[in-house]
């Protein structure tokens, strides 16, 4: 599937992880963002991608837990950067360029980075 | 197909067969029922090995763990319901295992439970930390071998074999009491559970993609789940045998964990004993490494963070972190003084009924064309699939009335 | 060390008191002794280390009095039975205690049979 071609249910795209031009996983398609309106066409414009992106899917006491547990961020990606759709979203470029390394660089300050095999 | 790499890998896959609960639940059920409950381990493992080669072919074509397509394939909703609810049977679990090692160590050498739980949890986090995936994997699964020396006991002791091959039939024992039937009622959807656990499939299925497969080890998959499980299998049905033949008739109903090493030592003395509880030891620590990182994939799978131990623990800091977190969390649990026998208990009951959630997810992927191409389940994968689905879900009904019914398989 | 769970001991809570509710326990206590009197039995035999013996003579010893803080009727024929077995010493002979056992387990099959 490529960005360009009908996409008949948002729910394909829904929920699918996100590969960046690294084979790198930055964040799964957590909810998506269109361009138009009621009584216009609508268009794909951006995923969105982060845990705040739940908020308008979850409950208020499943979105405590998640924010809990997984902070409240939200990155855009916009449409134009994914390259293709399988059983994941292939993005044409690498995740810093879209913010989406953040929360693991902070995540990372915590950690030594010796002894491992 | 590597035949070195295939024969490590039937090999670490019956080293790391049995686990806390395993052993606990094949030991009673011999000491109980005699052989009458063989046939649910070997109808279990079928069961596993069937889920087993299944989400291994879907991690190999789809490259994708089944964890990260559960949550496209269910929705956030009930993807985090899911992942809820496997995360508190995975962390009990781990619990019981870390429990379980700490026990081992005790009878090995004394020192003191509580120290031990700390000390071992602290040495198998190092082992995870500094050892990349593949050595993880194949230290504890070839270390777990040791567990042959039950195989061997029962071949020392001459057990009657018609009688053990007799319990391979599908059977309900003659003459049992309302409550023994309730009890042997209980131990069927124990063992279903003890075998089929959760974190198996989603650690068998992260560590295929940690292991780089693709495509054309679809058959190595295949083959590694079939003779691995089906030869590890034969060693919980030793200990089950063993407690038929050493402890039904001594009264014996083991209450203890370490009641099982008995098994090796009544024929071998004090070297069967030792390579009994070494077997014990890396079995079931390898079973506390499985559910702590089966966790850590599938929280970090289930929000899209960089997982994967054949990453460098800092370049995968949060599933890192995530690791470390839940064996500090299971170790809390154990410090707290619960007995490992109520952790294994909780453990088997909380797994069972996430089990249909588990396992459903996993089967229509597998089912659709879509992700699998020409590795899309066959006529029998699919037919197998869906019963074993009826089976899990069956017996996740019936466990809670049977586990209250039955005070946990006491009364 | 060893405790039972307080949620199990809630379910149970449930149940009526006195022997039908002890019958768990008094299997527990006859399992416990066997498995001691398996243990020592072996011990004299030379088939174990001396460190797996005393390990398990602990937590066996632990597990009888857990379950017999756990019986309902601690004054009855088995609450007895039970506490004469944990007044044998660690390393009491095998008969000595299969004769406890012995007598729980009559105990516990016409409990069950009633």
């Amino acid at each position: 599937m490529r960005p360009d071609s009908p996409i008949k249910l948002v729910s394909e795209l829904l929920d699918l992880p996100l590969l960046d031009v690294e084979g790198d996983y930055c964040g799964v398609v957590d909810d998506v963002e269109f361009k138009g309106g009621p009584g216009k066409e609508l268009e794909l414009k951006a995923l969105l991608v982060g845990p705040g992106a739940y908020r308008t899917r979850l409950p208020r006491w499943g979105m405590w837990f998640v924010t809990k547990l997984a902070g409240d961020r939200v990155a855009r990606v916009p449409i134009d950067k994914v390259r293709s759709v399988s059983s994941a979203v292939h993005l044409e470029c690498a995740a810093r360029d879209l913010g989406l390394h953040k929360s693991e660089a902070a995540a990372a300050k915590w950690l030594p980075r010796w002894g491992a095999l | 197909m590597n035949p070195l790499e295939l024969t490590l890998g039937i090999m670490t896959a019956v080293g790391g067969f049995v686990d806390i609960s395993e052993l606990v639940f094949a030991a009673k059920a011999g000491s109980k029922f005699g052989y009458a409950l063989i046939w649910v381990f070997a109808l279990s493992t079928i069961g596993i090995i069937v889920f087993s080669e299944m989400c291994g072919r879907v991690a190999a074509t789809a490259k994708q763990p089944v964890f990260s397509l559960m949550r496209h394939r269910l929705g956030l909703k009930l993807g985090l319901a899911t992942l809820a609810a496997s995360f508190v049977a995975n962390l009990i679990t781990c619990a019981a295992e870390l429990g379980g090692v700490a026990l081992v160590i005790n009878y090995l050498t004394g020192a003191p439970y509580m120290l031990m739980a700390v000390v071992l949890t602290l040495l198998i986090v190092l082992s995870i930390w500094v050892l990349p995936f593949q050595w993880i994997e194949r230290t504890y699964g070839l270390l777990g071998l040791f567990m042959i020396t039950f195989a061997a006991a029962l071949v020392a002791i001459h057990p009657p074999w018609g009688h053990i091959a007799g319990g391979f039939v599908p059977q309900v024992p003659h003459g049992l009491s309302k409550k023994e039937l309730l009890t042997f009622g209980y131990f069927v959807v124990a063992i279903v559970s003890a075998v089929m656990f959760p974190y198996e499939v989603y650690f068998y299925s992260s560590g295929g993609i940690e292991e780089g497969w693709g495509p054309k080890d679809v058959l190595t998959n295949r083959l590694t789940a079939l003779i691995g499980m089906g030869l590890g299998s034969t060693l919980a049905i030793s200990i089950l045998a063993n407690s038929a033949q050493m402890f039904e008739p001594a009264n014996v109903d083991p209450a203890i964990p370490g009641s099982a090493a008995l098994q090796a030592a009544i024929p071998f003395g004090k070297w069967g004993l030792i390579l009994a509880l070494m077997g014990m030891f890396f079995a079931v620590a390898g079973a506390a490494v499985e559910t702590c990182l089966a966790n850590a994939y599938s929280i970090a799978q289930f929000f899209g963070w960089v997982w994967g131990r054949h990453k460098k623990p800092w370049e995968a800091p949060r599933f890192t972190i995530t690791w470390i977190a839940i064996f500090a969390i299971a170790l809390a649990i154990v410090l707290t003084g619960i007995d490992v026998m109520t952790l294994v208990e909780f453990a088997i009951l909380f797994s069972i009924l996430v089990l249909p959630l588990t396992y459903l997810p996993l089967l229509l992927l597998a089912n659709d064309r879509k992700y699998m191409r020409e590795y899309v389940n066959g006529a029998l994968a699919k037919a197998l699939g869906w019963f074993y689905f009826a089976v899990i879900t069956l017996a996740a009904l019936a466990a809670l009335p049977l586990y209250l019914l039955t005070s946990g398989g006491n009364g | 060390m060893l405790r039972r769970s307080p949620l199990i001991l809630l379910l149970l809570a449930g149940c009526s008191k006195g022997p039908e509710a002890d019958l768990q326990y008094i299997g527990q206590a006859r399992s416990l002794g066997a498995e001691w009197a398996l243990v020592n039995e072996q011990a004299n035999k030379g088939q174990l280390t001396a460190t797996y013996v005393h390990s398990m003579r602990q937590w066996l010893r632990d597990g009888l009095t857990t379950t017999a803080s756990s019986l309902t009727q601690p004054d009855s024929r088995y609450g007895a039975e039970i506490c004469t077995l944990l007044a044998e010493p660690d390393d009491a002979a095998p008969d000595e205690l299969r004769v406890h056992v012995g007598r729980l387990k009559q105990i516990e099959d016409s409990l069950e049979s009633a």
